[in-house]
């Protein structure tokens, strides 16, 4: 879709046509006039324009909220036209970089880009401060717990989460017992996906900690900003997060084995170029200076893992695996892998190889052990869990399960083993027979499903043509457990592009933003009256 | 370095100077059409575009494919924009950059996106539009999406095993083509005396040069009337000429010696028979080349780099 636009427009913008902001810099509260003169051309960008559920921009009263302010300003004075044309500058230089994702189905191994909104997503820092602190303590939370599954099961001995719900998870990995795993930390990268319900409290919605992706479109959309957008950085003071790269090689280094030296070989571990996010396992290989390795790469030998070099082998001595669990390991997992290393595993037991995340850690991000991560936060921290979960029902228990086949249309259905928005029920949007199927599926399978009120998503002002309209948003914001817990400042707000879609996947049509996360200065300037 | 991205460096280089060697052969031969009023009369079925198919060992896959009759439009685009068949310039990049995409960290941001750009762009109408406009034009384009790319990679990659093997697979190619060029070019040319300028025969010379970007090197080099052994010699033995054979097969000692100075006393095949032709060409001279038959020596030469290539993959790409 971009092939068609030529490398000159990138050139024109480059050479200075940009809009003069003659209006003063960040802080200097603009004039009345102004304001009357910008609310007039702001019915040709923002026209039809219509709140649904709770707007990031916009509070009751339709006007922006404070921290919005310059932002908004800013998008009214460069127009539709011009927004558009950066829109599609950025397009090109994501497809030009090749910063591309595959797509399953239809047609096989398609390349796309996923498509990328120039209107950035703010995040007061007090906000956020609290997001911060809520997702260090569910990680901690979440580390615990696998732990306790595979070494001594006080929690399940305690009967705070029943043991069959634990032992049954498609993501437990029974080889894993007794495995002992350096400073006990089992995820290390964990995407935690974040929801604001109608009052704009942050709620999650699920836990990534197997292997969550995402985080090379928030480096890379910062980039594709500074480059497409210049003038609005200027407006706020932006938590930088290129310091992501470093941060993620501390912590693999920090996970290699006690066995190693002091300067241990790390290597992203990736599927192969034809993997969803095969960009994105280079990207961050490149980043971090560490070779990006496939598993036809690597060999056991003697206890350990090598990589073949022109100069022969190497060992390795933590892996950043970007594989599933099943796929590691012919002789422990799938006897049909291909993408895995005969011997891994035994590398990985015999504690000569770290593994990011460890391996079994799909038994804490199960969509059937979620509802209880409350309850281990106050089981392992004794503290009162700061984030919220969405309320759940499981069909395992008698009475929430005729709720929900009596509620099956105003819920939503999710398989607990799925992900990426797929076998999923939605249930306002549903029809009678998908309806119908669900609830055979459910009473078949109980242990499989979870519901949800169908919640509806906080939206955000978007870029649809030369238009600005309202699509829903998530938030993954993406945490680092090593030596500490480092949260990345922002993390991945993904739009659902089509009109009143909540389904924010990028398999189905999502798409990404930038997430500034303003710095403390910001709220600062908003209070004492800048905006 | 692992040997998969090693691997795929080395074919990015090789895969890269091939489609820019079908361009520049594209492009002598097209003038070469335009021209051919003249040249019709004296040998009525030379077609310098078939020639080109020669060169490149895939006369028999456009016949399979076009049938026997050459069009110039359809060898034309057989060569460059065709998307399946595996001798045009859109397959070679193509294949260059999906090594470069399964190994991208390996590569300069500025090298990839060249690399890239260049292939999307040939998979665009506007390429095909272009090709059919002005041919000359596209080649041109072609050529020069080619040089910027090496270009980026001179100026933005580090002297390091990577750079090393990108060269390592571009001169070996390069000395490849070379070869191939000299080998199908000169039973069709007249004898090797000296020649007086505007006949047909000091063309086939001038041409010759041409397909190798050696006409004006060479006539510098020679103050001088094309003089064919003077021509054959520049080609295969001169030191300072990027498309010698001799130059290529230096570079390609001097990435080689780099990618093994890991102290090891022991040399790889690759790396012996690289300094063993090295030596040869430096040593031999014009009348060397007659004496042996220039078709044998040609013949022995690429037989060589074919061991050569084999060499380096069992020194380099297949280690354990």
């Amino acid at each position: 879709m971009i092939e068609g636009t030529d490398r000159n427009l990138l050139i024109q913008i480059e050479e200075g046509l940009w809009p003069v902001d003659r209006r003063g810099g960040p802080g200097k509260p603009h004039s009345g006039g102004l304001r009357l003169e910008l609310e007039s051309i702001r019915s040709s960008l923002f026209e039809g324009y219509t709140r649904r559920g709770f707007d990031e921009m916009f509070d009751e009263a339709d006007r922006p909220r404070p921290h919005y302010a310059r932002l908004y300003d800013r998008l009214v004075a460069m127009g539709g036209e011009e927004l558009s044309r950066r829109h599609r500058l950025s397009d090109l230089i994501l497809r030009h970089q090749g910063i591309t994702f595959t797509v399953y189905g239809r047609d096989q191994g398609v390349e796309r880009i996923i498509p990328f909104d120039p209107i950035p997503r703010l995040v007061t820092a007090s906000e956020w401060e609290k997001i911060e602190r809520g997702l260090k303590q569910r990680l901690r939370a979440l580390n615990a717990f696998v732990h306790d599954v595979y070494h001594d099961r006080k929690i399940l001995r305690d009967r705070v989460i029943p043991p069959d719900l634990v032992l049954g998870a498609s993501g437990y990995r029974r080889e894993c017992l007794g495995v002992r795993v350096a400073h006990d930390i089992y995820i290390h990268i964990c995407g935690i996906d974040l929801i604001r319900d109608e009052t704009g409290e942050y709620l999650v919605l699920e836990d990534n900690g197997r292997t969550p992706s995402g985080v090379s479109y928030v480096l890379k959309n910062r980039q594709v900003m500074k480059q497409v957008f210049p003038v609005l950085f200027e407006t706020y003071a932006i938590r930088p997060v290129d310091d992501y790269p470093a941060d993620l090689l501390a912590t693999l280094r920090f996970a290699a084995p006690p066995s190693c030296g002091d300067d241990p070989c790390v290597a992203v571990l990736t599927p192969g170029l034809y993997n969803s996010a095969y960009f994105e396992h280079g990207y961050l290989a490149r980043r971090m200076g560490v070779e990006l390795v496939e598993g036809r790469d690597l060999f056991f030998d003697r206890g350990q893992i090598f990589m073949r070099t022109t100069r022969g082998p190497r060992r390795v001595d933590v892996l950043y695996r970007r594989i599933d669990d099943d796929y590691l390991d012919p002789l422990v997992f799938r006897p049909d892998s291909q993408l895995g290393v005969p011997g891994l595993f035994a590398a990985y037991r015999g504690r000569q190889l770290g593994l990011a995340n460890a391996i079994g850690t799909g038994v804490a991000d199960d969509k059937a052990i979620y509802p209880y991560v409350p309850a281990m936060i106050r089981y392992y921290l004794g503290e009162e869990p700061i984030l919220r979960n969405v309320e759940t029902f499981r069909p395992l228990i008698p009475s929430e399960r005729a709720y929900i086949l009596a509620h099956l249309e105003q819920l939503v259905v999710k398989a607990v083993d799925a992900s990426g928005g797929y076998g999923m029920l939605i249930g306002p949007v549903s029809t009678r027979t998908q309806r119908e199927e669900f609830a055979r599926r459910i009473e078949a399978n109980p242990r499989g499903y979870i519901a949800q009120p169908t919640i509806c998503l906080s939206q955000h002002p978007t870029l649809i043509d030369d238009r600005i309209e309202g699509r829903h948003v998530d938030l993954r914001p993406f945490v680092l457990c090593g030596r500490e817990i480092k949260v990345l400042p922002g993390g991945l707000t993904r739009v659902a592009l089509p009109r009143g879609s909540l389904v924010v996947n990028s398999s189905q049509g999502g798409g990404t933003k930038d997430t500034w996360v303003l710095a403390e200065l910001q709220d600062e300037l908003r209070e004492s009256g800048g905006g | 370095m692992l040997s998969r991205v090693a691997e795929n460096l080395y074919w990015i280089g090789r895969y890269v100077e091939r489609a820019e060697n079908v361009a520049r052969l594209l492009e002598v031969a097209y003038h070469l059409e335009l021209d051919a009023a003249e040249l019709r009369e004296e040998s009525p079925d030379a077609s310098p575009l078939a020639d080109a198919l020669s060169v490149l060992a895939c006369r028999d896959a456009f016949q399979q494919r076009a049938g026997a009759v050459l069009e110039r439009e359809q060898v034309l685009e057989f060569l460059t924009i065709e998307p399946v068949e595996g001798h045009s310039i859109r397959v070679m990049l193509g294949r260059a950059r999906d090594n470069a995409r399964a190994s991208r960290e390996a590569l300069s941001a500025d090298a990839w996106d060249q690399l890239n750009s260049l292939f999307l762009e040939m998979r665009t109408s506007r390429a095909r539009l272009r090709l059919q406009q002005s041919p000359l034009r596209f080649l041109e384009w072609v050529k020069r999406g080619c040089a910027l790319f090496g270009g980026l990679v001179d100026a933005t990659l580090p002297r390091a095993e990577a750079y090393h093997f990108l060269q390592l697979g571009r001169h070996l190619e390069r000395a490849n083509q070379i070869g191939r060029i000299l080998q199908f070019g000169l039973p069709r040319l007249p004898a090797l005396e000296a020649l007086d300028p505007g006949t047909l025969s000091a063309m086939h010379w001038s041409n010759l040069l041409k397909s190798c970007s050696a006409h004006e090197a060479y006539l510098q080099h020679a103050h001088d009337q094309i003089d064919p052994v003077g021509v054959i010699g520049f080609l295969i033995l001169d030191e300072g000429f990027p498309r010698s054979i001799r130059f290529c097969i230096d570079r390609c000692v001097e990435s080689v010696e780099s990618i093994e100075d890991d102290g090891s006393p022991q040399a790889s095949d690759a790396r012996r028979l690289l300094g063993r032709l090295s030596s040869e060409l430096r040593y031999l001279d014009q009348r060397d080349l007659l004496q042996r038959g220039l078709q044998p020596y040609l013949v022995g030469l690429l037989v060589t780099c074919h061991r050569i290539g084999d060499a380096v993959h069992l020194a380099y790409f297949q280690t354990t």
